[in-house]
């Protein structure tokens, strides 16, 4: 066994994973701003624009 | 009073207070308000009453530079100078224009706007201009702006019957004044050229030089050079600081809502950025002119459209399907950064018929016109997108950081600086009453007195410069 696996448990790694999902989903990601301009192409555009 | 041939002036017994060189806007308008003011006035014009090749080939010369219009074509030399091939589009400098900008080096007028106000009616008659209607704040960054495209007066054919008729001015044609004469004081005389021949020199009280934006520098470069300086004592600035009007199509729209602005007449709309735009970004004054492109030109737009946002190139199809009028070329217009180095110089090698040095012209486009031009042009397609006006697209040679186009009008034929006016000698050529500083009786007219050009064509502001110089020559001749 691994120092790393040694230390801790295999019941400790596996939730650790299980969590990791979930960690993601409570992390704030940015949010795009559908009025925000754009420059695509020389196009000037809303962000909304390309949705 | 009009006379053909300088020799033909002559033979009357006439003695002007007043002599102005060039029959164009400035010159016109100076010799009609001194005529009026009972001064005489003697105006010679280098070119007859009808264009002619032989006379445009006093004006060939070389440009050094930027591609540039050939220098016989871009002004004209006869009666009425370059407003016989003016397009008529008029509008004032506007007040910013005046002041200095802490971004943009040698900018600031020793007068402001609010100088030639006053001359603005005068101008409306000269010009058979309606009033203006006040700009309109299209977003906190951009103003739509009017310039009223005019019947474009001829100023040889408009005011021929009046000049002949007065009894206080002398139009004297065919009669070119090659040099002028000084003693670091006053100009004493003016040496001729006139039917191939030199008739001697012509002297009066006081010289005004309105021979137009490149001409003005020329001929005081020359007569400088002829007299040890005794002509333009301070010359440092003379022939520098030169400015074009630079014009180019840089983008495309697609108009969704008209009813911020409208077009006018021949479906065109103009639009300028506000001062603290201009302050913000650290850039020129400039125009745009929006005009309506007819159905059969969009199509390259909105397949262009199509390629980057699918769905709204379905959205301004279903809109052109209701609204014919509903894409734009938009060609930018912008102000010149001042530059020293843009320049009048006086040929080493070319002379024209007279033995005058032709011109040579140094004329560069500056990094900060060209950031300008496309700071402008995401300033106003982002005042269109928040406005849900439409959407702007940039042209690729712009936006690639690509040469400017050499297949376009490249300009304004609008001729400015060379003998600007100021207060820092080493950097202007005339004082705010625009008199040759160091000089007693030598005045300039027209653009070539012009510190900054703004965006728009310069025949109104010309014109206003002129009633006030006009005006105060009257003042100063009178006491």
């Amino acid at each position: 066994m691994s120092f790393f696996t040694r230390k801790i448990s295999r019941r400790t790694v596996m939730q650790a994973l299980i969590a990791l999902p979930a960690l993601s989903l409570v992390r704030k990601l940015p949010v795009a701003d559908p009025e925000a301009i754009v420059e695509v192409n020389g196009w000037i555009l809303k962000r909304g624009d390309l949705t | 009073m009009i006379f053909d041939s300088y020799e033909a002036f002559r033979a009357v017994n006439f003695t002007a207070k007043v002599c102005i060189l060039g029959s164009g806007p400035a010159g016109t308008t100076i010799a009609r308000k001194l005529g009026a003011a009972g001064i005489p006035v003697v105006v010679l014009e280098a070119g007859s009453r009808e264009f002619s090749d032989d006379s445009q080939d006093f004006y060939r010369g070389v440009t050094v530079g930027d591609p540039y219009f050939d220098l016989d074509i871009t002004r004209l030399r006869f009666m009425g100078g370059s407003s016989n091939h003016w397009a008529g589009w008029c509008r004032v400098l506007d007040s910013q224009d005046f002041e200095p900008k802490a971004w943009a080096p040698d900018t600031g007028w020793p007068i402001s706007r609010a100088d030639i106000e006053p001359y603005l009616p005068e101008v409306h008659e000269i010009l058979e201009l309606p009033d203006f209607r006040p700009d309109v704040l299209v977003s906190d960054d951009i103003r739509w702006v009017q310039l009223i495209k005019s019947s474009a007066v001829r100023f040889g054919e408009k005011f021929a019957d009046e000049l002949d008729r007065s009894r206080n001015v002398a139009v004297v044609l065919d009669t070119y004044a090659t040099e002028l004469a000084g003693d670091g004081k006053r100009v004493t005389g003016a040496k001729l050229w006139s039917n191939g021949k030199d008739p001697g020199s012509f002297t009066a009280d006081y010289f005004v030089v309105c021979t137009g934006g490149l001409e003005n520098s020329r001929l005081l470069l020359w007569s400088n050079q002829r007299s040890n300086g005794g002509v333009v004592p301070n010359a440092a600035a003379l022939g520098t600081y030169w400015m074009e009007h630079p014009t180019f199509e840089g983008g495309n729209a697609i108009l969704a809502d008209y009813s911020e602005f409208e077009v006018d007449a021949t479906n065109e709309a103009f639009f300028s950025p506000t001062l603290a735009a201009m302050e913000r970004l650290e850039i020129m004054n400039f125009g745009i002119r929006l005009i309506e492109t007819p159905y059969p030109g969009i199509k390259s737009i909105i397949a262009d459209l199509a390629c980057t946002v699918p769905e709204m190139a379905e959205w301004v199809s279903h809109q052109l399907s209701q609204n014919l009028r509903c894409a734009a070329q938009l060609y930018v217009t912008w102000e010149q950064a001042p530059l020293a180095s843009n320049r009048i110089l006086l040929s080493k090698t070319d002379v024209d018929h007279a033995g005058v040095p032709r011109i040579e012209l140094h004329w560069k486009k500056s990094e900060l016109e060209r950031r300008t031009l496309l700071e402008g042009l995401r300033l106003f397609g982002t005042t269109f997108v928040q406005k849900d006006l439409g959407r702007v697209r940039i042209a690729n040679w712009l936006t690639n950081g690509g040469d400017y186009p050499t297949n376009e009008e490249l300009a304004g034929h609008h001729h400015m600086g060379g003998t600007r006016m100021g207060t820092d000698m080493t950097k202007s050529v005339v004082d705010a009453n625009s008199k040759v500083h160091g000089m007693d009786n030598l005045y300039v007219g027209g653009s070539s007195v012009f510190c900054t050009s703004g965006e728009c064509n310069p025949t109104t502001t010309i014109a206003a410069l002129a009633c006030r110089l006009g005006d105060h020559l009257g003042k100063v001749i009178g006491a």
